[in-house]
């Protein structure tokens, strides 16, 4: 938000009403947006002693404004990627040309371990894969937005964008009066008209269900959230059972067949008779019948293969070769432990580079190695050295900042952008705006909520200073 | 509605209802205990365990009955599925299953009663007025009951949740009057003499229309919040014949298992959309018969037949119903 000695434009009317607001009544707000947290049962628990104790997640109430020509930008890089990632999911589960040409190292694909080769030749409704999808955005230095990475199987958060606008609503509205922000309630009637369209041929009134692994799931909120939103009914697989190749649900009335099912449960656990057989979250069948096109799923299966870390570094090769358009937005230079040259610079630069697992996520398996002990950096090089395939490299890329309220006082602290995506049969849908997730520990870069990260609300403007229609 | 969905609205309201009937049953035990000097040889603090069906659980727990043991384990004790904790804590896990079935409102007001039940423990009440403990859990279930009623469509989940909510009230009612009956009338029962009171120029305390009797079957009253309902449909001395007629019988009071008992058949009975006079299902043949007999009898001939054979079969009658509705409606 600050640019060199001041805010940006489009935040000072944002920065002088923060300003002229007292500390306490700062932080009274703060508790007000934490205890209707608590009450709601947005939170997490920390396990201290035996009895766990539950925290609201932490919400930081700066909003995060980004102007109009910013976010277009954005709009448009987004939809061509996920326009890429789609085209890529279908031909490397039909004729795979793109890794028959060579673009894209075949081992890699058929050596992932989400790739799903038992889908080889499956169809599925309007060839689309990847319905939902959340990808993350850093702002580097320069004020340009880069792809950090994809999350095209389940991706999370869309709940607490939600809430957040809810929130600062209620606790800011004079700001919302002054700034023309825009809305972002579209989001669960777009998701459920786009499910809806995956509906079985024949099937007019479609039951679309939400599958979650339960109530002790971290995300279980969001399932319950947003299958209230769109009024559909959340299931867990103890609700589900297949029968002659298709699902029903349970109910007081007897069984009642499913069409369309949003699933909240990675691949691994959707169905115990095809991939884990110890899942007892999934429904035995499931697959079997999706693959007969009796019940649509989304996201599909085996888009696990193109948020990969390893696969990362090519989707801008998929836009070229798929759209053949140059991509719009950037991402961040990626060294593969897999090619001989980036291995040997990452063994030699570590301090210089993010380390990251390939098949980790959530912040899990990474090694920061501009802030790592010497030790740690032995330790980690050992594992890339054993494994090559499995590590990636990235230079640290310097997020850029926003002031955020911490104890008495506002203090900058790194922020990421996490906008959703949504793909229907005819148009890609972006809500403006999206998931910003914050570090709230000083310094730090690490904004996943498993790891102590927060989240703000993110205001699109329609316009490009404070945002007032005619400004 | 999903089978697990119906299954949590239908437990809902069984949780809070028996967190509402734990804390009324001690409150009235406790202060009923604090105006009466003869309590300490007639009403005991077992006769809680006995209504609660606990006695075995908690003499392996806690052995001695007292009244700070007593507290902990029906307020507190997480070991006892049962108590106002367990209860409450159930209560919101049930709710958080299916809160996208019930109105926000509804699942605020469970999760704010949990977690604001925290702050309470057996210091706290025994420190401050247990009185003040007993009446924040019985605003909290009338606070939620409220909401519901205001919030919750008229849909199947609400009517699982009536359903869940009468049938425990309609046990709980039963439950009370049977303990009380057996410690208010130790004479017809032989096992359980009373010592004769130590100064014999005062009235035998214990005996029919005497001091503890009157004082016995009042304190019964107010455990189910009936007293002065009592009052109005009688405007006569409490005998145990009105009392048993009135907790059982009355179909205006909102504990009374009669009423209760109606408003399952009820709910099992929009549920099903039958409205014809026989039953559709195994679970409302199971409460339409015994609403049926609740409907044609009368005092005289239950106490003529037994108010403890009566009581006693109410309650396995109820655990029945339970069993009917979840094979018919919520097994998942």
């Amino acid at each position: 938000m600050m640019e060199g000695d001041g805010p940006r434009s489009h935040a000072r009317h944002l920065f002088e009403t923060l300003d002229a607001m007292s500390c306490e009544e700062f932080r009274a707000r703060t508790e007000l947006a934490d205890l209707a947290l608590m009450n709601q049962g947005i939170t997490f628990t920390v396990y201290s002693d035996d009895k766990g104790l539950e925290k609201p997640f932490p919400v930081d109430l700066v909003p995060r404004i980004i102007p109009a020509h910013e976010w277009s930008h954005i709009e448009r890089g987004l939809e061509q990627r996920v326009r890429a990632i789609n085209l890529f999911l279908h031909d490397v589960y039909h004729r795979q040309d793109i890794l028959n040409d060579g673009v894209v190292p075949r081992e890699l694909i058929l050596g992932a371990p989400n790739f799903r080769p038992s889908f080889v030749g499956a169809d599925v409704p309007g060839d689309l894969y990847v319905h939902i999808c959340g990808s993350d955005l850093i702002r580097d230095d320069k004020g340009e937005y880069l792809v950090l990475e994809d999350n095209a199987r389940t991706p999370s958060g869309v709940s607490y964008m939600l809430e957040n606008r809810l929130i600062l609503t209620r606790v800011f509205p004079n700001l919302f009066r002054d700034y023309a922000v825009r809305p972002i309630n579209g989001y669960a009637s777009t998701l459920l008209a786009n499910l809806r369209s995956l509906a079985p041929v024949g099937r007019d009134e479609p039951n679309v269900v939400l599958l979650t692994p339960g109530v002790f799931n971290s995300a279980y909120f969001e399932h319950a959230f947003l299958a209230q939103q769109m009024g559909i009914e959340l299931v867990e697989g103890r609700d589900l059972f297949v029968e002659h190749g298709f699902v029903y649900v349970k109910t007081t009335k007897g069984p009642q067949r499913v069409d369309v099912i949003y699933r909240r449960i990675d691949d691994d656990f959707l169905d115990p008779s095809e991939f884990r057989r110890e899942s007892v979250l999934g429904v035995a069948g499931l697959v079997e019948a999706y693959r007969r096109g009796n019940v649509a799923l989304a996201n599909g299966i085996g888009t696990g293969v193109v948020d990969d870390k390893a696969v990362y570094p090519y989707v801008p090769a998929m836009i070229r070769y798929y759209l053949q358009q140059e991509p719009i937005l950037a991402q961040v230079p990626t060294y593969m432990g897999w090619r001989s040259d980036d291995l040997t610079y990452m063994l030699e630069h570590p301090s210089d580079l993010v380390f990251k697992a390939t098949n980790e996520s959530g912040g899990y398996g990474m090694l920061m190695g501009p802030q790592a002990s010497a030790g740690e950096i032995d330790l980690y090089l050992q594992q890339v050295r054993a494994n090559p395939r499995g590590y990636i490299a990235q230079p640290l890329i310097s997020l850029s900042q926003m002031p955020c309220f911490v104890e008495d006082h506002f203090e900058g602290r790194h922020v990421d952008l996490r906008p959703f995506v949504l793909c229907g049969r005819d148009r890609v849908t972006i809500m403006p705006g999206g998931l910003t997730r914050v570090a709230l520990r000083r310094g730090s870069y690490v904004v996943n909520s498993s790891q102590g990260g927060g989240s703000k609300d993110t205001w699109v403007l329609a316009g490009d200073r404070n945002g007032g229609i005619g400004c | 509605m999903l089978s697990r969905h119906a299954d949590a609205a239908f437990w809902i309201g069984r949780y809070v209802e028996r967190a509402e009937a734990t804390a009324r049953m001690i409150d009235v035990h406790y202060h009923f205990g604090l105006e009466s000097p003869y309590v300490g040889r007639v009403l005991k603090w077992e006769s809680i365990l006995a209504i609660a069906d606990e006695v075995e659980r908690y003499s392996k727990m806690y052995g001695e009955a007292n009244e700070r043991n007593i507290l902990q384990f029906f307020a507190f004790d997480a070991r006892n599925p049962n108590s106002i904790s367990s209860c409450l804590r159930l209560a919101r896990e049930n709710g958080r299953s299916i809160r996208d079935q019930i109105s926000s409102e509804m699942w605020e007001s469970l999760n704010r009663t949990y977690l604001e039940f925290q702050r309470w423990n057996v210091e706290v009440v025994l420190d401050q007025t247990p009185f003040e403990f007993f009446s924040w859990v019985k605003d909290a279930s009338h606070l939620f009951q409220g909401i519901t009623s205001r919030t919750l469509m008229l849909s199947e989940a609400r009517e699982f949740h009536d359903a869940g909510r009468y049938l425990e009230r309609a046990d709980q009612t039963a439950r009370i009057l049977d303990v009380k009956y057996h410690d208010l009338l130790p004479r017809f029962t032989e096992d359980t003499a009373i010592p004769a009171p130590p100064d014999p120029s005062l009235p035998d305390p214990a005996s029919v229309g005497g001091p503890v009797d009157t004082h016995g079957w009042t304190a019964v009253l107010k455990s189910v919040g009936a007293f002065e309902a009592f009052r109005k449909t009688y405007r006569r001395t409490v005998t145990p014949e009105r009392v048993t007629e009135f907790l059982i019988l009355n179909p205006q009071f909102p504990a009374s298992v009669r009423y209760s008992v109606g408003r399952v058949d009820g709910a099992l009975r929009r549920i099903s959309g039958n409205r014809e006079l026989s039953p559709g299902n195994a679970a409302e043949r199971a409460v339409g018969r015994l609403y049926n007999d609740l409907n044609y009898t009368d005092a005289a001939e239950i106490i003529a037949g037994g108010l403890h054979e009566f009581l006693e079969s109410v309650e396995v009658r109820c655990t029945e119903i339970g069993d009917a509705i979840y094979e018919c409606y919520l097994r998942y």
